[in-house]
């Protein structure tokens, strides 16, 4: 077992921004999760694909301690991620200090899960204003850049009811990256868009991707993984079934349920 | 005694004594109410929280102040209490025994408001690193304040009317001022019809209120629009609709209270 590395996020290029060793999760007496272990290096975009109720989506929300492990440990930047060890034991942290470890992990949802009582600017200064405690000048300037940046800069007094599905997963993702997080959870961000919206929601991923962001993305998009991914995981019944890099994961799958499941998704 | 006097009654009309009353009324039914939603807002996220002991003090706060009559509870507070050594004078009292007694109905509209804001709100805030209260101030209780705003409406304008029980422990409101009074003039009627005409006045203006603030606060949910008000409810809220039905029963029981 490796000692957690006490150092401020992103000075040390070489530490993983996740590890995830041995993670388990039940809902009651269904086992969601039955040992997952992966790491995440720096600038990697990792694409997790699989059947629903796989559990890719919970093991994204343990990620960020959205939900809680029954077993194994999280570290994200060497953090172990909502606990804290004592005498080799997990000790829950406090609510205050998990809120504190979730500013460097945006996440963006498959209902976008937008504010409907704040405009866009607010949905994306929301973050920065009363978690980081920036001034609202500054938090409002870094908003309107990142509008820029998901080609939405008209939309910035907008409310959530009054975008399309896929502006307002724009305005998510923008949301998320106001909060400089070193990494970007992605949980099915296209499912919900109509075919037409699907594009501009991906380009905007495909950008983050260029810029060096670190990303897990649980999506059905096999072009966005094929233009995008590092690496492809297969889970299956609360496993990783097979990694690969895309283009050998498409061309060679070794196991024989990715094999059933990408027939079923590849037309 | 003679029939229905204009005279004395255009006297009462403008009479200082049942002005002083009925200001009365309105100071103590604010401060109750203020009161009442903070009581109300800790009674509610204690009655949430995961902690069976908080659960359990909210649950039997609730239980008590919702089951017996208020009239009760006032002459307990205000007679009863002077036997074992608790003293309040009748301001006390009355904002005492108002206060607990209304924090316990509000505590019941705040948290169906609070369970009327979807999980997705709760998640999206926490996924950017705010803390309970935080979220609670910043993301949930706005919007549940828009489901809430006419629950408590309705109940303010309850309250106004209910703080006139607080006669029977000689709180000087109107009701009172206006019994005062018919002790020294004899006219039931007529001093009767010129309090009940102050509260319908004192409930109108109230109304206009409460119209403007459900507008406040329909008003950042509705697109430029001139849609229903139901139908500007957030698109993502699946259960926006139990909260409404848990609303109106509750809307039910101050009816019957």
């Amino acid at each position: 077992m490796r000692e957690p590395v006490k150092q401020t996020p992103g000075t040390d290029p070489t530490q993983p921004v996740v590890e995830a060793e041995d993670v388990h999760k039940y809902f009651g007496s269904l086992h969601v999760l039955r040992g997952v272990g992966m790491e995440v290096q720096r600038g990697e975009v990792i694409v997790l694909i699989g059947p629903s109720g796989s559990g890719k989506s919970t093991l994204l929300r343990c990620l960020n301690h959205l939900e809680k492990l029954d077993r194994g440990r999280i570290l994200v930047n060497g953090h172990p991620m909502g606990y804290r060890e004592v005498n080799g034991r997990r000790v829950e942290l406090r609510e205050r200090e998990v809120a504190k470890q979730r500013r460097d992990v945006g996440m963006v949802f498959q209902q976008f899960n937008l504010f409907p009582h704040l405009t866009a600017l607010e949905n994306i200064t929301a973050g920065p204003i009363h978690v980081l405690q920036r001034k609202k000048e500054e938090a409002e300037a870094q908003a309107r850049q990142l509008l820029e940046m998901v080609g939405l800069p008209f939309k910035a007094h907008a409310y959530p009811a009054q975008l399309s599905g896929g502006q307002q997963q724009r305005i998510a993702i923008a949301r998320a990256l106001a909060m400089n997080p070193t990494l970007m959870l992605f949980d099915e961000p296209t499912s919900a868009l109509d075919p037409e919206m699907i594009t501009e929601v991906l380009d905007v991923m495909l950008k983050l991707s260029d810029q060096g962001m670190t990303m897990i993305v649980v999506t059905h998009e096999m072009g966005f993984a094929k233009a995008a991914a590092d690496r492809i995981i297969f889970m299956d019944e609360g496993r990783l079934v097979e990694e690969a890099p895309a283009t050998q994961f498409f061309a060679n799958p070794r196991h024989e349920r990715t094999r059933q499941f990408l027939s079923k998704i590849l037309h | 005694m003679p029939g229905w006097d204009w005279n004395a009654f255009g006297r009462y009309l403008i009479s200082g004594y049942l002005l002083e009353g009925a200001w009365t009324t309105i100071w103590l039914s604010v401060v109750v109410m203020v009161l009442g939603l903070l009581l109300g807002l800790v009674a509610a996220i204690m009655n949430m929280s995961k902690s069976p002991v908080l659960q359990g003090i909210a649950k039997f706060y609730l239980w008590i102040m919702r089951g017996t009559p208020l009239l009760v509870q006032l002459i307990i507070i205000y007679t009863g209490l002077p036997q074992i050594g608790i003293r309040l004078n009748v301001v006390q009292s009355a904002l005492l025994g108002l206060s607990l007694n209304e924090g316990a109905y509000l505590s019941e509209i705040i948290r169906a408001g609070i369970l009327s804001v979807p999980k997705g709100q709760f998640d999206a805030a926490r996924a950017l690193g705010m803390d309970s209260s935080t979220l609670m101030r910043v993301i949930v209780l706005p919007q549940a304040a828009r489901v809430m705003i006419p629950p408590l409406g309705n109940n303010f304008n309850g309250l106004l009317k209910t703080t006139s029980i607080t006669s029977v422990i000689s709180m000087e409101e109107l009701l009172r001022r206006g019994q005062m009074l018919i002790q020294v003039e004899f006219r039931v009627l007529e001093i009767f019809v010129v309090a009940a005409l102050y509260y319908l006045v004192m409930i109108t203006l109230w109304g206009m209120v409460q119209r403007r603030l459900e507008a406040h606060y329909g008003r950042s949910v509705a697109p430029a629009t001139t849609t229903e008000r139901r139908s500007t409810v957030a698109p993502d809220s699946g259960n926006g609709e139990g909260a409404a039905t848990a609303v109106e029963r509750r809307e039910m029981e101050h009816d019957l209270r």
